[in-house]
């Protein structure tokens, strides 16, 4: 508990930062959205675009003169943000002690490191969950004046689930990251690498047929916003995958963690 | 009893030796001085047995038990501080206290309030805002908060000025009266000496010698250095002296014996200057410990 007490402390200024900041972007994003409400004009501008642009920005299915429509576009980078988040949060909550030194002081308290990992673990997982509070309050919030119908409510709903599972995935890949490389300068960046890695993935796999079946290696594409929107449900063996990965690379973090020496 | 019982502990990082077949005891209530120029393997020796890191192979025990399968057991009763402490920067003195007694089961809070008291160490200050010899107090506090019946210090007095040093050695004797068992390195021989019942001497990752501190202190070698125009160089070399080196109008050598019998060979040379002195531990280990 006192684990979970002083994590939380010392995590609160980045979480006070970063939902600030998530606020501010979602306000951004929807003030873009007046101008599409309702206005068949943007919606012929929309649909003379080149399909192969549309897709790149999963763009294509959209219909963006309406609040669901215009939202589900939002998503792949709310998921982008919050993935950043989530992957940064699970390396420097681990790696942090070994980068101030303050593990030889933390682990020589009588405490063993799985207790150290679950209590650090606990409170990044509480962090996303309130970074992910933020932003879909905020995308309910900031919607309110569209009177939107209980379909975006729904689909509100499905977003909250899938970018939780999605935040899950890259906190665990984040946590694995600060276990499993010993260079705690490095694995940050290797970090943003796979995320941004992954996101390329992503938009390829959508522009080429070819490299179809990639579209299980990257989670950028296991919940998209636009199918959510047309089949009202999350496709369970995405969820599945999800959570495969979660307890591989959580598994993986303890494991490590547990039999590796630790950095004076 | 055995309080820390050390056998064939050995530790690779990768390819570099860090220790090898390390082995030796320390009795319950002993001050013991674990001795060795840096880099020898002292500091690896203590993190492994804290669980920082884990040996190649051996093994080593604290109250019996082994430290890396019972590590987070045995670590209630130990106290640690390291040669450097890192504490968050962020954290005011006092909740970093309150943080550290919080992981074990009692209070400390009137233990924590007598020891800053000695120390004279500001509770209202936060970490990034201490001194070098400031932190290092409020490692000491935080290493003893919790009244531990072993006491690991890993060169514990660098940063410390003089009159803090015997404040702090006073504390370390207190403890050690009251039970505590002290283990402790350093690479500064004259301040384990007086401090402790046994030693050991780590070179290059190798135990060498363990030996009682009154052993050491009867193999008492000094370093002479006299100089003098025409010193005798035959008569020079009495028994007792070792490593006699000439130079142009002085000499110098090391001598193991009756001091007074030194003094009076020396009084027969006709000598402008002399100088006697404690040979370095490096010297030691040089000439002594060959």
């Amino acid at each position: 508990m006192n684990i979970i007490t002083r994590e939380l402390r010392s995590n609160l200024k980045s979480l006070l930062i970063w939902s600030g900041s998530l606020i501010a972007v979602i306000v951004m994003m929807l003030s873009e959205f007046s101008a599409y409400y309702n206005n068949p004009d943007m919606a012929q501008i929309m649909e003379s675009m080149p399909k192969a642009l549309m897709d790149a920005f999963s763009m294509s299915n959209a219909n963006l003169t309406t609040v669901s429509g215009y939202v589900s576009i939002t998503v792949v980078y709310v998921n982008l943000m919050l993935g950043i988040y989530a992957v940064l949060l699970g390396n420097s909550i681990i790696a942090k002690e070994e980068r101030d030194k303050t593990a030889g002081f933390l682990m020589t308290m009588p405490v063993t490191r799985t207790k150290v990992l679950i209590g650090k673990i606990t409170v990044a997982i509480f962090n996303c969950m309130i970074v992910l509070a933020v932003v879909i309050g905020s995308l309910y919030i900031f919607t309110l004046k569209y009177n939107p119908d209980q379909e975006f409510y729904r689909f509100l709903w499905l977003i909250t689930i899938t970018t939780g599972i999605f935040e899950a995935v890259f906190l665990s890949i984040g946590l694995f990251l600060a276990s499993a490389v010993k260079r705690y300068k490095v694995s940050s960046g290797i970090g943003l690498g796979i995320l941004f890695a992954l996101y390329v993935l992503s938009v390829l796999v959508s522009l080429s047929n070819k490299i179809d079946f990639l579209k299980y290696a990257t989670p950028f594409k296991y919940f998209e916003a636009s199918k959510l929107l047309q089949n009202d449900s999350i496709e369970g063996q995405y969820l599945n995958l999800s959570l495969a990965w979660i307890v591989l690379f959580m598994f993986l973090t303890f494991r490590i963690y547990n039999s590796r020496d630790l950095r004076d | 009893m055995d309080i820390i019982e050390i056998s064939n502990l050995t530790k690779y990082y990768g390819k570099v030796k860090g220790i090898e077949n390390v082995s030796f005891n320390v009795k319950e209530g002993e001050i013991f001085g674990f001795i060795g120029p840096n880099g020898a393997g002292k500091s690896t020796t203590i993190r492994t047995l804290l669980g920082l890191i884990f040996p190649t192979s051996g093994s080593a025990k604290l109250f019996g038990k082994d430290c890396i399968e019972f590590g987070s057991d045995i670590r209630s009763a130990i106290g640690y501080l390291p040669s450097e402490v890192f504490y968050y920067e962020k954290m005011k003195v006092k909740d970093l206290l309150k943080y550290s007694a919080s992981f074990y089961k009692k209070d400390c809070t009137k233990r924590i309030n007598e020891l800053s008291e000695i120390m004279e160490l500001n509770l209202n200050r936060r970490i990034e805002d201490l001194s070098y010899g400031n932190k290092k107090k409020v490692g000491i506090v935080q290493g003893l908060l919790h009244e531990p019946k072993l006491i690991m210090l890993d060169e514990p007095t660098s940063g410390l000025d003089p009159l803090m040093q015997q404040k702090f050695f006073d504390i370390i004797s207190e403890e050690n009266k009251k039970g505590a068992t002290v283990f402790f390195s350093s690479h500064i021989l004259s301040e384990v000496q007086h401090l402790c019942n046994r030693v050991a001497i780590i070179k290059e990752g190798h135990v060498i010698k363990v030996e009682d501190i009154k052993t050491l202190r009867e193999d008492n070698y000094k370093k002479v250095t006299i100089k003098g125009n025409s010193l005798d160089y035959v008569r020079l070399n009495f028994e007792g002296v070792s490593q006699l080196v000439k130079y142009d109008h002085s000499s110098s050598f090391f001598y193991k014996g009756d001091v007074k019998f030194l003094i009076e060979a020396v009084a027969e040379q006709e000598i402008q200057d002399i100088l006697i002195e404690d040979p370095s531990l490096e010297e030691i280990f040089m000439h002594y410990y060959k």
